[in-house]
């Protein structure tokens, strides 16, 4: 299939400011690309050069073939946007905002409109400053997705969702590319992108430090195990297991905090030999995997690597 | 200046301390330093005695033949345009924060909601405090030179009844606040109760025996103090009463603060539903086109600003009937009459020479609606407002050009209702004026609302909304101060020309003036043009 979203080493500051640095990537029609990066990280400054809402200081980003820049409004027709702050007119209810967009957009599907709002749950009636940020998130999310566009690019869509309505969102997605359109999405959550995605980038600090397929995420992805026990058990029971990285005993033996790595089936075979007060897992945030994998390691960021 | 509520808000006050501070108290300055060219002759002094009997209605001419009595009575009302920015940082000072979402922070914070809102107040209060000592003190610098005339209690004195005025009003914004979901509601709702007290205060000038109706208003109070007239001085009782205002309408507001809810109004009226939740309006005008919103957002406050407009321009009709044969003999027997009046015609003692003189104000105002309207503009990039709809196939060109093009509509409405209401008043009245140019005079002042719109979107190409309007107020006040206080000052004709109400002329005695009316016209559409180019190439809300 050829690249929809094409981006070769686009860099933006801001005066004196970093914003991105040599971003280079390709997203293939009908892919759900993930776009994943600790908060400050450079996201929402790439997203917006694609929206032209910023010009690039260098490099190129096309869609569908044409300049970003150049080609702003052809390119506009193809997309549908969700920003990273949802800024809309105050005094319009939900209703108007979404009637004013389809408006600008030269009309749209209404029955797939009403759809949209009956499977957000959104409330149509209520002014846009009334709504809680999550509802907020919700009309922003269909006045992207009303005109079923050929690209949707939403900045951390997810924001601010119920889990109800991230699961609505999930299959919003999933039909999207079953429909053969491409979805370009930013998150700051590993798990949300491993979800939804099919293919990722990680940046960091201004510059892609890895793209790949999903599967690839293995690698770098850490989870958290605590365990509470009836009675002490030694740490040492689950230091060789599989996917065990860390151990670490609390509670004078009564549990222990495990940092793992890939299944955790070993675990809870060994724990399950013990009598367990309470098991939880924990995903630690995007920054504290970068701080584990790339820096404790003494490593450097690694450059960009497969496609 | 981040150790307390208090310290932080009064930082959050600086610059607009020293601007207005600065700004008033050169104003002043200039003045007495004005003076003794103005008094050079004993006719002209004359001159100004009879012309101050003759504005009565604007300010009470008390000792005008002194330069602390012309001062005070050549400012007289208009001197409360300084009232703006403490009303607006009164109904800013919670709603503002409410609608940021900061407030909720704020309160998070181990302090009582009371404390809260009366750290910010003191700071408020604290700020005008400076601003007075401000005035006061560059007022004095200013009538250094006037042998003794103007002394340092008197100026101080007189910045400290300014910023008494100033705090009431403040207060009322703040009160107002409690009961409105928006910031820009209670700003309007608060100029509108600035503009009735103003009025009210002026009536027992124009009516007799109408004292009693006056004193209703905390304008009336302000003017009983004339601490730069020499041997008048102030009236404590009615400073301490304009304090005692202040400390009762903040009192309720902070009274209603502590009881309603954070971002909620005191009285929830109950809102009207559809009778379906998910339904999509199918009839609303205004959100079928870029150009239909863009009118639609501005309609509620370009409404109030035609009636203040229209009102104010059929009630200087009304004025003109009644101060008529006083002006006529001025007009004709007064040398420096016609030199205060220069834009307003010199040659003919008819209606229209008295009523442009003061039909200049009306230009005025529709400028300052200019100036909001750039500022939203503004503010709209700022917050991210414009996003979503240049991610919609809109070219950049065409969401600037329709926004200026549905202000452009709303500027020509307000000068036709103004002129419609000024025609209307004058056949009430039996005013004789040449229609054709009132209307003139009317619809020259849409080149000049247009212009500063136009410099208003340009300066937005580079500055924040803040200092976009803050540019664009200045503009204003040195405009104001080349054409109105230039003459007096004999400033050379170039410097004259840098000021639009130049151009503007004098349409009621002259009719449309075609040449220089096309120089603002040029002017606002290269500014115009340059806003585009620039528009079109920036990031936005970077």
């Amino acid at each position: 299939m050829a690249a929809i979203i094409e981006v070769e080493k686009l860099t933006k500051s801001y005066g004196g400011t970093r914003g991105i640095v040599d971003v280079t990537f390709q997203i293939e029609e009908g892919e759900v690309f993930g776009f994943l990066g600790p908060n400050g990280a450079g996201k929402t400054t790439t997203i917006r050069v694609l929206m032209a809402l910023l010009r690039a200081d260098s490099g190129t980003a096309r869609i569908a073939g044409l300049d970003v820049w150049e080609k702003s409004l052809e390119v506009k027709r193809l997309i549908g946007y969700v920003p990273g702050e949802p800024a809309l007119d105050r005094n319009l209810t939900g209703g108007q905002i979404l009637e004013y967009f389809a408006n600008l957009r030269g009309g749209v599907d209404r029955a797939y409109l009403k759809t949209l709002i009956e499977r957000l749950d959104l409330d149509t009636s209520r002014k846009f400053r009334q709504y809680s940020t999550g509802n907020k998130r919700k009309v922003v999310l269909i006045q992207a997705f009303m005109h079923r566009p050929r690209v949707l690019i939403l900045d951390e869509p997810t924001s601010g969702l119920d889990p109800l309505n991230q699961q609505e969102f999930d299959g919003m997605v999933k039909e999207a590319r079953e429909e053969g359109r491409t979805v370009f999405l930013s998150s700051h959550v590993l798990s949300e992108v491993e979800k939804t995605c099919t293919r990722v980038a990680i940046i960091r600090d201004g510059g892609i430090v890895r793209i790949g397929g999903v599967h690839e995420l293995n690698d770098i992805k850490r989870y958290e195990i605590t365990i509470t026990f009836a009675n002490p058990v030694p740490a040492e029971t689950f230091k060789a297991l599989e996917g065990v990285t860390e151990v670490e005993p609390l509670d004078h033996g009564h549990g222990v905090r495990l940092a793992m790595q890939g299944s955790a089936d070993a675990v809870i075979k060994a724990a399950a030999r013990y009598s367990v007060v309470s098991l939880t897992s924990y995903e630690p945030s995007l920054e504290d995997i970068f701080l584990r994998y790339y820096e404790r390691d003494g490593q450097a960021p690694k450059e960009a690597v497969g496609v | 200046m981040f150790r307390s509520i208090y310290l932080k808000s009064l930082r959050d006050y600086r610059v607009p301390i020293l601007g207005w501070g600065l700004g008033l108290g050169a104003l002043m300055a200039t003045v007495l330093v004005a003076v003794p060219t103005i008094f050079a002759t004993p006719a002209a002094k004359a001159a100004v005695v009879s012309l101050g009997a003759s504005y009565a209605w604007i300010a009470e001419p008390i000792k005008i033949d002194t330069a602390g009595g012309y001062a005070t009575w050549k400012y007289g009302i208009t001197i409360l345009v300084v009232v703006i920015w403490p009303l607006l940082a009164g109904t800013g000072m919670l709603r503002g924060e409410e609608e940021r979402g900061s407030l909720d922070v704020l309160l998070a914070a181990p302090r009582g909601r009371v404390r809260v809102v009366l750290e910010k107040l003191a700071a408020l209060w604290t700020a005008l405090l400076i601003f007075g000592v401000i005035v006061g003190l560059l007022t004095f610098a200013g009538g250094a030179k006037l042998n003794g005339e103007v002394t340092l209690g008197g100026t101080l004195g007189f910045g400290i009844n300014l910023a008494l005025i100033c705090a009431v009003f403040g207060s009322v914004g703040f009160l107002v606040s409690q009961f409105t979901q928006e910031r820009r509601t209670a700003s309007g709702l608060t100029a509108a109760l600035l503009l009735v007290a103003i009025v009210v205060d002026m009536v027992h000038r124009v009516v007799a025996n109408t004292e009693w109706l006056s004193r209703l208003s905390p304008v009336y109070y302000y003017n009983l103090s004339k601490p730069l007239v020499p041997g008048y001085g102030v009236n404590l009782g009615a400073m301490v009463f304009l304090a005692a205002l202040t400390g009762v309408f903040a009192g309720a507001g902070v009274w209603f603060f502590a009881r309603r809810d954070v971002g909620g109004v005191v009285f929830q009226l109950p809102s009207r539903r559809p009778s379906s939740t998910r339904a999509l309006p199918t009839s609303d005008w205004s959100l079928r086109s870029l150009y239909a919103r863009s009118l639609g957002m501005i309609t509620p406050s370009t409404l109030w600003w035609t009636l203040i407009i229209a009102l104010l321009g059929a009630w200087l009709v009304i004025i003109v009937k009644q101060t008529e044969t006083q002006l006529r003999s001025l007009l004709q027997g007064s040398n420096y009459f016609a030199q205060v009046i220069k834009l307003g015609g010199t040659d003919t003692a008819t209606n229209e020479a008295i009523l442009s003189a003061l039909f200049l104000f009306l230009p005025i105002l529709l400028m300052a609606f200019a100036v909001t309207q750039a500022n939203r503009w503004s503010a709209d990039e700022e917050e991210g407002l414009l996003d979503i709809v240049l991610s919609t196939p809109q070219p950049r060109l065409r969401v600037l050009l329709v926004r200026f093009a549905a202000l452009a509509t709303a500027t020509i409405f307000i000068s036709v209702v103004t002129l419609f209401a000024a025609a209307s008043a004058a056949a009430a009245y039996g005013v004789t004026l040449d229609y054709g140019n009132l209307a003139a005079a009317s619809l020259s002042m849409i080149p000049l609302g247009l212009l500063v719109a136009a410099l208003g979107y340009l300066f937005s190409g580079w500055l924040r909304a803040a200092f976009d309007t803050g540019l664009l107020s200045f503009l204003l006040v040195i405009w104001f101060f080349i054409s109105f206080i230039g003459p007096s000052l004999k400033l050379p004709d170039v410097v004259e020309k840098l000021s639009p109400f130049f151009y503007y002329g004098t349409p009621l005695i002259h009719g449309v003036q075609l040449g220089d009316l096309l120089v603002v016209v040029a002017v606002g559409a290269a500014a115009l043009a340059l806003a585009s180019y620039r528009f079109a190439r920036k990031d936005i809300a970077v």
